[in-house]
């Protein structure tokens, strides 16, 4: 049997970090501008697809570049920057070509329902919004915001990942990558998820009025992460 | 619209119960069954474990279904992946520390996850779904025999080290997730509205098994201790079975199927 108090009090500091982590993965997803399948049809602003499979695509990725640039540096923080990097590159190429279908596919012009002008470049939104419709595609503010959010998740998965790696254990190294990328990718599944019950499905970005909203779902995210940080260094450092 | 679910509890023909019963008993002596039988009978009966899995996958789907049906605001996919996220870290903890007793201990940690994870939607986010608590719970420990039966019926054995090197540092951990995954959370997705019967669902969910127990056997091929062969033969009966029987819900659930021909040449519209 493993030496569960003896794991527990030596990797303290990881749990508290890889429960951060969860924590700014539970945030970011309040800033990414989630349209679900209504944005999918030009009837809501924001990308057209759910909170998990754009939490999941940016997270993901993000954990593929923190991997990838783990290969060649031990820094933390380069580590953790390649993870956001990575998220922010994902979600703004997603984001732009999302913009061109609306554009030039769809035919309708980007504009918000949640605010009459936009906080960044001023201009005029409710104009522009067809009748029967929450807003379409991509405004400023919402392409601003999702880069933000991008950044958090890609910070937040990174950390996950990195504190779950360097967790002292007995493994091979292709293993240990293994393990702790799956636990980051169960991690984060859960914690895309309970902010996407927070919001209802769908979000607009920081300036929509359900953002305010957000502190709930970092709470629920605090302690299931921290529940599943427990589980993960306990695994990780029984082996 | 993803939102789906009638605002109510579901109507089942099949008590839940049983249903619950069925995922956990069968899922669990699935997956043992494999384990003891591939040491004692020879490395083809590994495909018991894909089977303790479709326990798991129909458990799942019917839990899915229910606690979906009251509307969860969002899509129901996001319950499936959530069953996965939590079914994931529940697996690999309990196969880690647990040894031979690694599956059982993996479902008690995986139903605490999911309590708690029910208890915050309710309590914090509060969703107001009556059902939230119990219905997490099942997913969750639905997710980790899906996950545990389908690696058991990869490599031959539920054992840590083997499933590590296995499936987890090979990346087929990823196949079950999307595999797993899909079979927990689609047959509520595709069926869901005001004319939703449990029966159709739960055969979409069979159905959906049998397609993971194929990939899973695909993926025994190459592994040493598990044979692939009969794996993928018996999932290809299990999808037989399942779609037929899926086929047949479908055509007694619609008020009319009729060909609609072809679409009209540029001729004839003019």
């Amino acid at each position: 049997m493993i030496d569960i108090a003896g794991i527990l009090t030596d990797n303290i500091l990881n749990i508290l970090l890889i429960t951060l982590g969860g924590i700014l993965i539970s945030w970011s997803v309040h800033f990414v501008p989630v349209g679900g399948a209504p944005a999918a049809m030009a009837q809501a602003t924001g990308i057209g697809t759910g909170t998990v499979q754009l939490a999941a695509g940016a997270g993901l990725t993000g954990l593929v570049t923190a991997a990838a640039m783990m290969n060649v540096t031990d820094s933390m923080l380069l580590v953790i920057a390649s993870g956001a990097v990575g998220a922010m590159i994902m979600m703004s190429v997603t984001m732009i070509v999302g913009t061109w279908v609306y554009a030039y596919g769809v035919g309708c012009p980007p504009a918000s329902a949640k605010a009459k002008y936009d906080p960044i470049t001023k201009d005029r939104q409710d104009l522009y919004v067809s009748q029967g419709t929450e807003g379409h595609g991509l405004p400023t503010v919402c392409f601003v915001s999702g880069v933000i959010g991008a950044a958090l998740g890609g910070i937040g998965g990174a950390m996950v990942y990195y504190y779950l790696l360097i967790i002292e254990n007995g493994l091979a190294a292709p293993d240990i990558v293994g393990i702790a990328s799956i636990f980051a990718v169960g991690i984060f599944f859960v914690n895309a998820v309970i902010p996407s019950y927070n919001i209802g499905g769908t979000i607009e970005g920081y300036h929509d009025p359900k953002f305010k909203k957000f502190p709930k779902a970092v709470f629920a995210s605090f302690i299931a992460t921290f529940l599943c940080a427990i589980l993960g260094v306990l695994a990780i450092g029984g082996l | 619209m993803s939102v789906g679910g009638g605002g109510g509890g579901a109507h089942a023909a099949i008590p839940h119960n049983n249903i619950i019963a069925f995922g956990l008993v069968g899922g669990l002596v699935g997956i043992y069954a494999a384990y003891f039988l591939v040491d004692m009978l020879g490395e083809y009966m590994s495909f018991l474990g894909a089977l303790g899995a479709i326990c798991g996958i129909v458990w799942g789907a019917a839990a899915v279904r229910r606690v979906a049906n009251y509307g969860l605001g969002t899509g129901v996919p996001s319950i499936g992946m959530l069953a996965l996220g939590m079914g994931v870290v529940a697996a690999t903890f309990g196969l880690a520390v647990g040894g031979v007793a690694g599956p059982v201990i993996a479902v008690i940690f995986a139903a605490i996850i999911g309590l708690v994870i029910g208890v915050l939607a309710n309590k914090v986010l509060k969703m107001g779904i009556p059902i939230m608590e119990q219905s997490m719970t099942e997913i969750a420990a639905a997710g980790t025999i899906t996950i545990i039966g389908l690696s058991t019926s990869m490599v031959g054995t539920f054992l840590f080290d083997e499933v590590m090197t296995g499936v987890i540092t090979t990346g087929h951990i990823a196949v079950i997730f999307i595999a797993g995954g899909l079979a927990i959370l689609h047959p509520f997705n595709a069926n869901l509205g005001a004319d939703e019967k449990q029966d159709r669902t739960l055969a979409c969910a069979f159905e959906k098994g049998g397609i993971a127990m194929i990939v899973a056997g695909i993926v025994a091929t190459i592994m040493p201790l598990a044979s692939g062969a009969l794996t993928i033969l018996v999932g290809l009966a299990v999808w037989y079975v399942g779609f037929s029987a899926f086929y047949k819900r479908v055509k007694r659930d619609a008020y009319m199927i009729t060909g609609s021909g072809l679409l009209p040449s540029k001729e004839e519209l003019e």
